[in-house]
């Protein structure tokens, strides 16, 4: 049996010599989700990494502990990556709008087969993608020339994400208690950790 | 006659860090990564919530908390025997949880209208985190309760296992008069009855079946300082350091 | 928690493939980075680059995950609620930096179940310190302390490197690290600082651990064409060695101010060059715990590979549920 310094180790009675092991099997991890976070009330959705999980229902549950876990949070938004279509990237004081051909003129009414779309931009490579606003569309390629129609002034616009309302799990307003102690835990945080008064009083002794 | 309300605290306390400890064996050795980080979370909050009550019963005029927690035996101590258990494999761990914090859940759901003031005030606080810890245990058990055969077996003999021992979270103390009469708490009885609906439903939406509980003999005596052979190396192993130099702040 | 391995990984000789590369686009690629902007996953990029930074970012993230094992060890014994809550918290930070080091890695094409492959089959590497044992608490707090305070050291010079993803989990990842070197700064001075037990545990922790702190960063960079190009691409963004005086400068006199020694008669500030001067660290002993041959290589991996065979029905169960799995590569 492996001797380990680790009680909770030496409890799993691991033998000596481990089995032959064979490759993880595709999928052993799942699929992968985009997890956005909202920091405060009325502050726009953005973009804060994946997580890997067998659906939305456990990304969300994943996401909560492992993106909101510190910061203050009101809400969160997890989307299948499958689900998400993007622009390419274009450079940081470019629009990627420019490349993206303008919608034809707005025809009355909204098509019958349409719905909302969320729309994300990144307005600086290596920064986040931040939720701008939904439009009305029939596909994701619509959706995207209808964000240049309505979103398509801002600049710089480095890289947009397109999804269907419809695809993505969002936090209920009445379950945002999940969040309400986080700020109280401050043993999780460097602020909690003073220690000068002490180092200061063992020179003082010590001198 | 001890004070109904440190009976009450040292219960709720001890079930909290024995749990929270167990459950911290865990860490980094979890079945996915995502998983293995909101466990912990769950173990730390209930740690938190043991410093809570402990820190209560200490403004009643029991020992620090660090003192209460590291260094009591354990037939000092008054956790259910449900707490105590080794982990086992994720399945038992998993429906540990699942059974303990159900009832949890709904104890300080009451709790919130206790009339033991500084007590309704913790339970009011820690409302939106034990919420997050029933969803996270009824969508585990939901998911893997209707997947594969192996996994459904493995959570049937985790849910057989548990239960006698789950029952007795419900072990009365001769306190329990004093704490229904004086509005502390609603009781045991009226607990007990409401987290074997809630977790009758969430079972019904699964394979796995709930053992007619009235042929089941809860196993009691945690609260009255009984334990099983896991409780007093648990707590060794827990104050190891601690002991090393009592007079040393860490 | 992360220290450099780098140096072992290429070949001084080895071609850089950069006669295959398309020479406009690797033009623009090496101008948008020249210019401070940050390379994102679906922009072109040479095959070094991504072979490099994959092979990075992967050695970092299994580092956290086995990185989480040492201190793991005092998780169920630390003393008293501050620090028993502080301890699970900063191992499930090590856990969750390898779940977003992974991430950031598979953005550039290697999925995170060929990475747990190759951190239990042995064939990726990751930091050498993790190889050596815990045997008391202070261990666990030199640990929390001194190598998370070179892994901010090397962490702060990455986050300012070219890939995007990777910038990303490191300014969070950085943000958490200073939890920990606070903690373990804590940790310490109250030890260092405490009863004559306290004081002694500290002093023989800190003796065991200095010689692979010394070795944390790696030895000098050998001047080579990769490093060069590495360095242009923002890649590596510091030296070994600048790494490693660094960490002397800013942690050397935070040790003695609270009445330790270290264990290295010379150790000493070179006040004409600016430099520290130091014993020569075995560089021959961190090539073999590196190459497998340390005092815990064995029970690192084979806890890992436990967790994961623990974990497999888990995995299975959910697996059986699911359609068959869209996108396995994150975004950015």
């Amino acid at each position: 049996m492996l001797s380990s310094l680790d009680p909770r180790i030496a409890r799993l009675a691991l033998p000596d010599a481990p089995a032959a092991l064979q490759p993880k099997a595709a999928f052993d991890q799942f699929e992968t989700y985009e997890v956005f976070h909202q920091k405060k009330d009325g502050a726009p959705f953005s973009y804060v990494g994946p997580v890997h999980a067998p659906s939305a229902d456990v990304a969300f549950l994943f996401a909560k502990e492992q993106y909101s876990r510190r910061a203050a949070c009101s809400g969160m938004w997890v989307v299948p990556t499958s689900a998400i279509s993007l622009t390419r990237y274009v450079g940081d004081q470019e629009s990627v709008y420019d490349v993206v051909p303008t919608p034809a003129p707005e025809a009355p009414g909204v098509p019958a087969e349409s719905e909302d779309y969320l729309i994300f931009h990144l307005k600086k490579r290596g920064k986040a993608h931040t939720h701008v606003g939904a439009v009305q569309a029939t596909s994701a390629a619509d959706a995207l020339e209808q964000a240049k129609r309505a979103f398509g002034e801002q600049r710089p616009v480095v890289n947009v994400w397109v999804m269907r309302r419809a695809d993505v799990l969002t936090s209920e307003l009445e379950d945002r208690d999940i969040w309400s102690t986080t700020p109280e835990k401050k043993y999780r945080d460097a602020i909690a950790y003073k220690v000068q008064d002490r180092i200061d009083r063992f020179k003082q002794e010590h001198s | 006659m001890i004070d109904p309300k440190k009976d009450l605290l040292y219960r709720l306390a001890d079930d909290q860090l024995i749990l929270g400890h167990r459950n911290s064996e865990w860490n980094g050795l979890g079945p996915i990564l995502e998983e293995d980080i909101a466990f912990s979370s769950m173990a730390q909050d209930k740690l938190g919530h043991a410093l809570q009550l402990y820190s209560l019963l200490h403004e009643l005029g029991e020992a620090e908390p660090d003192t209460v927690a590291f260094t009591r035996n354990a037939g000092q101590f008054h956790c259910c025997q449900l707490v105590e258990l080794p982990i086992g494999d994720y399945a038992f761990s998993l429906m540990r949880h699942f059974l303990f914090d159900h009832a949890e859940l709904l104890r300080f759901e009451a709790l919130t209208a206790s009339s033991y003031e500084p007590l309704a005030q913790v339970a009011r606080k820690l409302k939106g985190e034990l919420k997050y810890h029933v969803l996270h245990a009824n969508t585990w058990i939901r998911q893997l309760g209707t997947s594969t055969d192996e996994a459904i077996e493995k959570l049937q003999a985790a849910l057989d296992l548990t239960l006698p021992y789950a029952l007795a979270l419900f072990e009365k103390t001769e306190a329990e008069p004093a704490i229904i009469a004086e509005g502390i708490f609603i009781g045991e009885d009226a607990l007990r009855q409401q987290w074997l609906e809630n977790i009758s439903r969430v079972l019904s939406q699964t394979a796995l079946e709930l053992p007619d509980v009235t042929t089941i003999s809860p196993v009691e005596g945690g609260r009255h300082g009984v334990h099983t052979e896991f409780l007093q190396p648990l707590l060794d192993e827990m104050a190891e350091v601690f002991r090393l130099d009592p007079t040393a702040d860490w | 928690m992360y220290g450099s391995v780098s140096t072992h990984d290429i070949p001084a000789q080895a071609s850089t493939g950069l006669e295959n590369e398309d020479p406009q686009l690797l033009a623009e690629f090496e101008a948008r980075i020249a210019r401070g902007e940050k390379i994102e996953p679906d922009d072109y990029m040479p095959a070094l680059y991504r072979k490099q930074l994959i092979r990075m970012i992967e050695q970092h993230a299994h580092s956290e995950i086995i990185g989480s094992l040492p201190e793991g060890t005092w998780i169920t014994r630390a003393p008293g609620f501050r620090r028993k809550m502080a301890q699970m918290a900063k191992v499930q930070d090590e856990v969750g930096h390898a779940q977003l080091l992974y991430s950031a890695a598979e953005t550039l094409g290697k999925s995170r179940e060929e990475m747990l492959t190759d951190l239990i089959t042995g064939k990726s590497k990751y930091s050498n310190v993790f190889n050596y044992p815990t045997p008391t608490w202070a261990d666990s707090n030199v640990i929390s302390w001194l190598i998370d305070a070179g892994a901010i050291v090397n962490q702060m010079a990455n986050a300012r490197g070219s890939y995007g993803p990777y910038c990303r989990a490191l300014e969070r990842i950085c943000a958490e690290e200073s939890f920990h070197l606070k903690y373990g700064h804590d940790a310490v001075v109250h030890m260092a600082t405490g009863t004559p037990v306290q004081r002694r545990m500290m002093q023989e922790a800190l003796n065991r651990w200095w010689p692979p702190i010394m070795t944390f960063f790696g030895p000098a960079d050998k001047a080579s064409q990769h490093t060069e190009i590495l360095m242009r691409w923002k890649v590596k963004m510091a030296s070994n060695d600048d790494c490693r005086q660094q960490f002397l400068d800013m942690y050397v006199p935070k040790i003695l101010e609270i009445g330790l020694t270290i264990p290295d008669p010379n150790l000493r500030k070179n006040e004409e060059t600016g430099k520290w001067e130091y014993t020569e660290p075995d560089w021959e002993e961190l090539r073999r715990v590196i190459n497998g041959d340390g005092p815990c290589n064995q029970e690192r991996l084979a806890v890992r590979r436990a967790a994961e065979e623990n974990g497999a029905w888990v995995r299975r169960a959910l697996q059986a549920k699911r359609q068959a799995p869209k996108a396995v590569r994150p975004l950015a």
